[in-house]
């Protein structure tokens, strides 16, 4: 059996996912202690899973040195990275919209967008036909309209409620996003029949 | 924009050092001996080409292009594949000689990066074209060399993964219900997307005969164990028969081990007409090259004849070939300046029976110490060691 590096996000993802193999009836630990640690070695299964910042799954799985990830919808279609998507996990589901400031619209000569997410942003206003100058934060991105920054903000909604409290109405709805299975291209060929097997299995309890 | 620090190159270039200039120059003559003893010329051609006859019609996307502009106005790129410009050759010269043509290349290519390290925007290539031979022969050739190629560098571990254009397209065509349906369930699977593939055939709203074919083809054709697996899918047609003589062909050669089939395999430039591949090796994260038929250029230059080709990066193929110890030995010969004429005597010997000889002398080392750790050997030329 040929041995498997899983790149993981770190947090509520990587306890969800875990608990679906767990489920698929790999043989892991109940209880993994993750405090600090960024790897961890399941030599029952031959796998070991590397915890990274969920931004970063698809790099580590495009270089190769993971053979298999699980990453966010929202962090593939940002980054665009060269990696075989196989399986939609349908955890942590949520979805992309454009937000802002109730009865608004968005300023007419050089609209404004703040967005983690500043690739997904620019494609969805140039596919409906609108420029729009991006303004790239790295999170509290709902403040922007507050203070009038931008008129909008692309971001992920999962219950709106940060939304609501911060006195945002979402405006149009860009994209789902769940967590995905993903595959490095060359690991995908040479370790098919390991990783086949494991996406067999996880399908059947995602349904 | 921060200033350029004095040590700073452009965004993806390297410099060779040694370690890696002999590994490629041993990549650069295995190669050339394996090529030439098949029967293929290698040739060269211009680092620079103009943009609108081999840039326009290059598979490498647009913004990886490196461009400049000439004395007259006209938009010039640096070659970023070796394959139009051997096609822009053989098909204005070379054609008119001799047919078909077995044309090999080992070259650099240069690919823009535009966002982070660990791409090189220069790297070695190093491929074959058969150029004017339309018959499945000519594949099997390609693929035939392709894994003996490999072999000869000594690498075991790899996979070629064959697919047909025109087997997917009669999928794609067969199970859709438009042209746009089977274009954009084509453009996922370039991405290699099966998640999307899914989602997009179920919002198309198909028969059910038909989305269920297509959900069941997308979760076995990467992994077809043999070529009988995709007959179910696809009526009798040119292709599929073009492809299941082409797997005979492997056969008969003995590499069926090393070939998976990949009927999902879809490249972004649609003059991949025919078969194509992808090679993959343990030891990258990445594909070692690719290949396929690729009459559709040919006819971008005006010609019907047919070609067919592979390329290898030899970059990646670096990163995957074991290493050997080299069984040249390494000798500095240390002399005192008096004895010049008697440091180049023992120097000259010591090269003629196949060592490596460096002559430095004691007066221009600076740390002694630290040069001579650099060596396997060591020669002193001075008046005490004489006088032995």
């Amino acid at each position: 059996m040929s041995h498997l590096t899983i790149a993981m996000p770190k947090g509520r993802i990587f306890e969800e996912a875990y608990q679906m193999l767990i489920d698929a009836g790999f043989n892991l630990p109940e209880e993994v202690e993750m405090s600090r640690k960024l790897m961890i070695e399941i030599p029952e299964e031959q796998i070991r899973f590397i915890l990274a910042k969920p931004m970063d799954v698809p790099v580590y799985v495009e270089h190769g040195v993971a053979d298999i990830g699980i990453a966010g919808k929202d962090t593939l279609l940002e980054l665009r990275r060269n990696v075989h998507e196989l399986l939609d996990l349908k955890i942590s589901e949520c979805y992309i919209a454009s937000a802002g400031l109730p009865n608004t619209t968005m300023n007419e000569i050089a609209p404004r967008i703040a967005t983690k997410y500043p690739n997904i942003a620019m494609n969805y206003y140039k596919e409906i036909g609108e420029q729009v100058e991006i303004i790239e934060l790295n999170g509290s991105i709902e403040l922007a309209p507050m203070i009038g920054l931008a008129d909008r903000i692309v971001d992920i909604v999962s219950t709106g409620r940060t939304l609501k409290e911060n006195g945002l109405v979402e405006y149009e709805r860009i994209t789902d996003v769940s967590s995905r299975l993903i595959a490095n291209p060359v690991s995908y060929r040479m370790k098919s029949a390991r990783i086949q097997e494991l996406v067999s299995r996880m399908k059947k309890i995602v349904g | 924009m921060s200033s350029i620090k004095m040590f700073e190159k452009p965004l993806g270039m390297r410099d060779t050092f040694p370690i890696i200039y002999e590994k490629t120059e041993e990549v650069r003559q295995i190669g050339r001996e394996f090529l030439r003893a098949r029967g293929f010329d290698f040739i060269q051609t211009p680092s620079l080409e103009y943009f609108d006859t081999v840039g326009k019609a290059s598979a490498i996307y647009d913004a990886s292009l490196f461009k400049l502009v000439d004395s007259q106005g006209n938009t010039l790129v640096l070659r970023p594949d070796m394959t139009t410009p051997i096609a822009r050759v053989a098909t204005s010269k070379l054609l008119k000689e001799k047919i078909p043509l077995r044309l090999a290349y080992f070259a650099n290519v240069f690919r823009a990066q535009q966002t982070e390290g660990g791409r090189p925007a220069e790297f070695g290539q190093m491929g074959i074209e058969i150029i004017g031979d339309a018959s499945v022969f000519a594949d099997a050739e390609v693929i035939i060399t392709v894994i003996r190629l490999i072999e000869a560098f000594g690498i075991n571990k790899f996979k070629i993964t064959i697919g047909h254009a025109g087997v997917l397209n009669c999928i794609l065509k067969d199970y859709t219900e438009s042209r746009e349906q089977a274009d954009s369930l084509r453009t996922l699977l370039v991405e290699r997307n099966y998640v999307g593939f899914e989602e997009a055939v179920e919002s198309f709203d198909l028969p059910k005969t038909k989305s269920d074919a297509l959900l069941q083809f997308i979760s076995e054709a990467t992994n077809f164990v043999t070529i009988q697996d995709i007959e179910k899918y696809v009526r009798k047609n040119d292709a599929l028969e073009y492809i299941q003589q082409l797997i005979g062909l492997i056969e008969t050669a003995g590499l069926s081990e090393y070939i998976a089939l990949d009927f999902t395999l879809s490249s972004h430039m649609n003059y991949y007409t025919g078969m194509l591949f992808e090679v993959f090796a343990e030891g990258s994260g990445f594909a070692l090259g690719n290949g396929g038929r690729y009459d559709g250029l040919l006819q971008h230059f005006g010609n019907e004849v047919g070609a067919t080709g592979f390329g290898i990066r030899v970059d990646r193929l670096l990163e995957v070939i074991p290493s050997k110890p080299s069984n040249t030995q390494s000798i500095a010969v240390i002399f005192e300046e008096e004895l010049y004429a008697n440091a180049l005597e023992t120097a000259n010997t010591l090269r003629e029976e196949g060592n490596r000889v460096t002559l430095q002398s004691r007066k221009g080392l600076v740390d002694e110490d630290a040069f001579i750790k650099q060596f396997d050997k060591l020669v002193y030329v001075s008046q005490e060691d004489l006088a032995k």
